[in-house]
Formats: C-alpha cells, sequence, structure tokens
C-alpha cells in the first residue's frame, strides 16, 4: 500500500504538471485484475461483465455455496461487496457499517460502525438502502445516508477524511455508491421527495476537498453548463443549448426546490474525460403545479470530469408527469448501431424507452419501447428527441384530484436502478425488468423546507393483458432497439446482472433465487433460493485460482415495500393477482451475502 | 369489507342517516360520514393531511400497511392520546418520523385521527373522501 501510494503520488505530480486528468494508480491496478470487483460494476463502463470463465454453461448446475455472511442488518440489500485481492469489503444499509474480511480465513480484519442521527430513515423516501462502497488510492469510500461522505483506510478502516455532501434535515441524504473516476469521488444527492435540488460532486481522493459541483436546474454558472458550448438534440441535430436553458422552463424560482436528484450509477469514458449520469424526477408529482419542460430534470448528462463542465445534454422526459426518475445507468459500449460502428451510451429508462446514443456528442440514435405494455407515450420523436404522450395517460391534462387510471409503465418503471449487464461477445444487454402499471391521482401541495414533498397518491398492480407477472428478465439489442428474447417473471427482477464469459447470465428474484441462464435464449440453467428476496446485484472474482460467484440477499427497496401489502386497487374485486402481496409467500427480511462456487479443484 | 360497505349504504340511502362517532367529553361527533366517503369539513381536513403528509408511502393508499403497519388495525388498538403521542415523537426506530415539528400535520391532528378512526372503524370505506355538501 505504501508503495502504490508513493507511485499514485509521483504519477499526480506528473499530471498536474501537463493539466491531465491524473488517474488512481491504486484503482487502475485492482481493476486491470480480472480476478477483483474493485468497482460496483466491475468497470467504467458500467457493463457488469467479467472475463472469467472457469464457470461456464456447461457446469453451471454444479454451483454450491462456498460460505455465508450475516450483514446483521434486516432491510434492503442493494449494491454488491468489492473484491480487492485477498479483501472483500461488506456494507449494510442504514446504519452503514463496513466489514473487511479476509478472503483466506473469512475474519473480520475491521469493522466500521458510523454514528447516524435515527432520524435519517424517516426522511428516505423508499428504504434505507446503500448501493455500496468504491475503491481507490489504498481508501474504502462510504457515501452515507446522512451525506457524509467518508474515505476509509482499507486496511485498518480508520477514517482518513470525511466531507458532508448535502443536509439531511432537507431531505437531502445519500442511497447512490460513490465512484472513483481518476482521482476524484464522484456522488450524487437523494430528495426528489423532499423537493431537494440535484447535484453532482466530485471530491479530491486525497483530501477530500471538494473540486466541483454542478446542478441539475437553475442558473448557467451553477449547472456548470456553457449556453454556446454545452450541446443537446435539437431538431434533428446537435445545437447549444443556449442562456438560462434551465431557468427558462420554471415557474418563477420553483427550480430551487425542483428535484433533478441524481442517486444512480455513474458511468465514465477515460478517452473522452466524459463522466455519465441521469437526473431524476422534478419535484412535486403534482405536475400541473409546475408548468415547463422542468429542465434539466429527467436528462442523460456528460460532464468533463476535470471541471464538471457539461459537455452534452439531453431531456428524455419533459415535464415528467409519473414520476419516471432519469438516474437509470448509463452503459457505455462500442457497439453496432444500424450498421455502424459506434461509440454507444445505452440506458434502460424509468419511461420504458430504451435509448441508444453517441456518447461522443451527445446524439440520438434510438429510442424504442424495451417493454411492449409501455402507454404513456406512442414514440420518441427522432428529431425533436421529445415522447409524444397520449393525452389520456395525462396526469398534467387530466389534472389534480383526478385519478388517471392504467398507466404503463407504473412509477416505479419498467426497470428502475437495478444495473443491467452488457455481454461483449453478442453486443446485446440483459436487463432486469418491471412489468407493472399504475392509477396516479396528482393532488396540489405546499413547499415546507424538510417536509415530503409528494402530491400524488398512486396504486400498482401487474401490468394488464399480459402473463401477470411483475418482471422480464430481457436480451435487447441497442443497435436495433429491439428485444431479442423475453423471460418472464413472477415479481420485478430488482437485482444488478452479471454478465461472464462463461456465457452465463446471472440474476436475483425478489423471492429470493439466484438464477443463472443462457446467454443465447435466457433458459434457465440454474437456481438457488437466497435466505431473502434479492435486490443487490450479482458479482464474481477469482480466489486462490477459483472464481466464485456471488449476491446479498435482503427484500426491501421500493420494490420490497409493496411485499407487506396496500398494492390493490381500491374498489376492485380482482385485486392484485401475483402482485407483491404474494411475495410474502416466499420472502422475509434478512441480510446476508452468499458466495458460490463450483466444488473440488 | 363488501358486507359492510353495503349496510352502511343502505342505512345511508333509506334512512338518509349519518355515522357519526362520537369524541371523548365532546358533544360533536369525531367525524361523520354519508355514503362512506362523503365527510364532514374537519374529516376532509384530516384527509388531506394525510396526503400531504405522503403518510401513504409508507402506511399504503389504503392504510392497510406496507413497510409501515396497517392504520386499519393499528387504530384499533391505539387509544386517541397513545395515536398523538406516537404521530408527534415517531417511532424513530422503526421509521416512523417525529412529526412534531411539522406545522401542518400538528395543527390538524384531531382532524387526521378523525379520519384515520373512521377508517379503521370502517365506517369510511374508502381512502379517498369527499366534503358532504351542507
Amino acid at each position: 500500500m505504501e508503495k502504490r501510494f508513493r507511485y499514485s503520488l509521483a504519477t499526480t505530480l506528473v499530471c498536474v504538471s501537463v493539466g491531465l486528468a491524473h488517474a488512481d494508480a491504486a484503482l487502475d491496478t485492482a481493476q486491470a485484475n480480472s480476478g477483483n470487483w474493485a468497482m460496483q460494476a466491475g468497470d467504467n463502463y458500467n457493463q457488469r461483465y467479467s472475463s472469467l470463465k472457469q464457470i461456464t454453461a456447461g457446469n453451471v448446475d454444479k454451483l454450491q455455496v462456498a460460505w455465508t455472511f450475516s450483514t446483521g442488518v434486516l432491510r434492503g440489500h442493494e449494491g454488491s461487496p468489492l473484491v480487492i485481492g485477498d479483501m472483500m469489503y461488506i456494507h449494510t444499509p442504514f446504519p452503514n457499517n463496513v466489514f473487511a474480511v479476509d478472503l483466506k480465513t473469512q475474519e473480520i480484519l475491521w469493522k466500521h460502525e458510523p454514528k447516524q442521527d435515527s432520524s435519517v430513515p424517516s426522511q428516505m423516501c423508499c428504504d434505507t438502502v446503500n448501493r455500496g462502497l468504491a475503491y481507490g488510492d489504498g481508501k474504502i469510500f462510504l457515501q452515507r445516508a446522512d451525506s457524509v461522505l467518508e474515505a476509509l483506510d482499507a486496511k485498518s478502516g480508520k477514517v482518513v477524511w470525511s466531507v458532508t455532501n448535502g443536509n439531511p434535515k432537507l431531505g437531502a441524504v445519500n442511497t447512490n455508491a460513490p465512484h472513483v473516476f481518476e482521482d476524484k469521488v464522484i456522488t450524487g444527492i437523494s430528495g426528489g421527495e423532499w423537493g431537494v435540488r440535484g447535484y453532482i460532486t466530485a471530491y479530491d481522493i486525497k483530501t477530500g476537498k471538494q473540486v466541483w459541483r454542478g446542478y441539475s436546474t437553475g442558473p448557467d454558472a451553477e449547472m456548470l453548463m456553457d449556453p454556446e458550448k454545452t450541446m443537446t438534440w435539437t431538431d434533428g441535430k446537435l445545437a447549444p443549448v443556449g442562456k438560462d436553458s434551465s431557468l427558462k422552463t420554471w415557474k418563477a424560482d420553483q427550480w430551487k426546490i425542483g428535484g433533478g436528484t441524481t442517486w444512480g450509477w455513474f458511468s465514465y469514458d477515460k478517452a473522452l474525460g466524459l463522466v455519465y449520469y441521469g437526473t431524476g424526477n422534478p419535484s412535486t408529482w403534482n405536475p400541473a403545479q409546475r408548468p415547463g419542460d422542468n429542465k434539466w430534470s429527467m436528462s442523460i448528462w456528460a460532464r468533463d470530469i476535470n471541471n464538471g463542465k457539461v459537455k452534452w445534454v439531453y431531456q428524455m422526459t419533459p415535464h415528467d408527469e409519473w414520476d419516471f426518475d432519469g438516474i437509470n445507468e448509463m452503459i457505455l459500449a462500442d457497439i453496432d448501431v444500424k450498421g455502424k460502428k459506434t461509440k454507444a451510451l445505452v440506458h434502460f429508462d424509468r419511461n420504458g424507452f430504451g435509448y441508444t446514443l453517441d456518447r461522443t456528442n451527445g446524439a440520438l440514435l434510438v429510442a424504442e419501447k424495451f417493454d411492449p405494455t409501455v402507454n404513456w407515450a406512442t414514440h420518441v420523436g427522432m428529431k425533436t428527441g421529445r415522447p409524444q404522450v397520449v393525452a389520456k395517460y395525462s396526469t398534467d391534462k387530466n389534472g389534480p384530484d383526478v385519478n388517471t387510471k392504467g398507466v404503463c409503465p407504473a412509477a416505479l418503471g419498467s426497470k428502475d436502478q437495478q444495473p443491467a449487464t452488457f455481454h461483449p461477445k453478442t453486443g446485446l444487454f440483459y436487463v432486469p425488468t418491471n412489468h407493472v402499471c399504475m392509477d396516479y391521482e396528482p393532488f396540489a401541495i405546499d413547499y415546507t423546507a424538510g417536509q415530503p414533498y409528494v402530491g400524488a397518491t398512486l396504486a400498482m398492480f401487474p401490468a394488464l393483458n399480459s402473463h401477470g407477472g411483475m418482471g422480464n428478465f430481457i436480451a435487447w439489442d441497442a443497435g436495433k432497439g429491439k428485444i431479442v428474447w423475453s423471460k418472464p417473471e413472477k415479481f420485478s427482477v430488482w437485482s444488478g446482472a452479471l454478465a461472464t464469459a462463461g456465457d452465463v447470465i446471472f440474476y436475483g428474484t425478489l423471492e429470493g433465487y439466484l438464477k443463472a441462464v443462457s446467454l443465447k435464449d435466457g433458459k434457465e440453467l440454474w437456481k438457488f433460493k437466497t435466505p431473502s428476496g434479492i435486490i443487490g446485484n450479482v458479482f464474481t472474482y477469482l480466489h486462490g485460482g477459483k472464481q466464485y460467484v456471488g449476491v446479498y440477499s435482503g427484500i426491501g427497496g421500493w420494490a420490497g415495500i409493496g411485499m407487506a401489502a396496500g398494492l390493490e386497487k381500491d374498489n376492485d374485486g380482482l385485486g392484485a393477482v401475483g402482485g407483491y402481496r404474494d411475495l410474502q409467500k416466499y420472502t422475509a427480511l434478512g441480510g446476508s451475502l452468499t458466495v458460490f462456487a463450483i466444488p473440488g479443484k | 369489507m363488501l358486507q359492510p360497505t353495503l349496510i352502511l349504504s343502505l342505512i345511508g340511502v333509506f334512512a338518509s342517516a349519518t355515522v357519526s362517532a362520537n369524541a371523548i367529553s365532546q358533544d360533536k361527533p369525531l367525524y361523520s360520514v354519508v355514503e362512506g366517503y362523503k365527510v364532514d369539513n374537519d374529516t376532509m381536513q384530516g384527509f388531506r393531511t394525510w396526503r400531504a403528509a405522503a403518510c401513504d408511502r409508507c402506511h399504503g393508499p389504503n392504510q392497510e400497511g406496507m413497510v409501515g403497519p396497517s392504520l386499519i388495525e393499528s387504530l384499533k388498538v391505539l387509544t386517541e392520546d397513545q395515536f398523538k403521542a406516537v404521530v408527534s415523537e415517531g417511532r424513530v426506530e422503526k421509521g416512523m418520523p417525529a412529526w412534531k415539528t411539522n406545522e401542518k400535520v400538528m395543527t390538524h391532528l384531531d382532524q387526521l385521527y378523525a379520519y384515520l378512526k373512521g377508517r379503521s372503524d370502517g365506517a369510511i370505506t374508502r381512502a379517498k373522501v369527499v366534503e358532504m355538501k351542507r
């Protein structure tokens, strides 16, 4: 570690002198070793692909439990552990404990138990989840719920530095994983249901000093937007966003409490020096109350890693009327798009459209439904880049105190934060999805600082006139915008998928199954029932020359919240047949890690 | 659920009766409801408070519980004073916020109780209510 530190320091000095982005040597080294799982997505590109191939489609049915670990915390377990060399770093939901486990002995070498205000969970909209840790510069980074970002010494667990990223008393809390790109720790903010004005922040990896912060809404300078140089898709081509591109799309000062929070997964293209992410819903959920496009909520962003300046931005859902947060991961892949080799950015939005953009400049290439039941819009106009909203499903047109019925997808989206995976061999994306629709009734609400600012009542139910289940696991051709195969699931698939060079795709289910399916057609090759429902992300690593696959179980999150009841429709004798209520038959709360391997050599 | 609804509706139709419940030491009924969903002004205010504070995100759109408990059941057990104590002080370790700093909730605590008690009693037969015309 000492040696690494010196090397890293030397690199830093060199880079400072030439003014380039300076890489974090420790993370680069860790990432280069495919036996590690050094980042939440395995790489900068959010591909969730591993080149390990001891476990194959041919032998995956021999997988058995190698070891397990109880986290000691109930509630929803999202994200995954990290593996660097002989060490595994395990995290928990609130209170956000961290365990450093020696993989040789499974001994806990250190434990970090942050002391956080017990009132923080009540400021969290959708369970007390945490999407995991980051590694770099010999440190483990923990983004606590109360917004404090901590850098822990990877060897001892001691706090090296910590910084407060927001004010939890105003609802600015955190659930996202921090990300290390170059010599910076990038993190977002939650609180769209509390009227928090979203932002993304880069902190210096050595000191925790803020390097830049870019807001999602408001004046150009605070968004780090250049009216002449920041580009957006306009009338079939890229054009500058122009002056006050956000301010013009809000009534008066509403942008100050206008949401656009940033709680998803970030990705990074080293060659372009750009960091990619999405922004969430505009606040409130009552759209009639906030006329305008509400820019730049619900948008895909590309920012310069060094100074945060916005290279390009694209708004997917102008003037959101359904809570279709745009925060889902941006997957970077070089694929064939309509016959042309493209440096693509692929994104599966809550709104049910799968977007493919040219990540070098933000050009819109493909926008197609990845669930055929999506009905709120007929299509996305490829010239305007705007969805064509169906009047019947417009909660704005129907207005406050009117229940807009049968909108697909539901607010939790055709897909939520649960990340998809990319397999370079097929060039396809493998996507965990929700198959849920809703009734949505907005109502007028006043803003009070630190209090919920929601303004809509929702009822969710399985997609009608379909297979009755609430999820699908699909393979998607992002170059064509077409579903290649679709495997129905009884419940939403709320687990991040993993693709491996062994030609196996892994994902978890809300009932608690870890499943392995065939790359070719989604055929189930193996499954195992873990202790609780899975909303965590599958990961893999090599230790002692052997490949392991692991996943957290621990039901919760927004999907799990629905499990207890209450998702039945009012005055509906049929109720939610096959709905989340049924989940109680399969699982109860519990937080644990289960690690699998093929027995023997 | 269907049967009590039906009975109450029938009473409403044939006798034009108003279902009311008496609050302790008050002459005015705790809540008044006709046809299961048309309520007096105070109970309506209770519904608005329920909605504005987004209680449904934990307790469910129909008060039947989600990550938080069913209030239909809870209010069969809790007294009015206990209910008010839980709302203002919270059950922080279980995720129930302390609402004592929320002026809107605290000034309408009586009305909120009236609305939820009406739901729990089965007199208010659906979550969404409207104000009865005088």
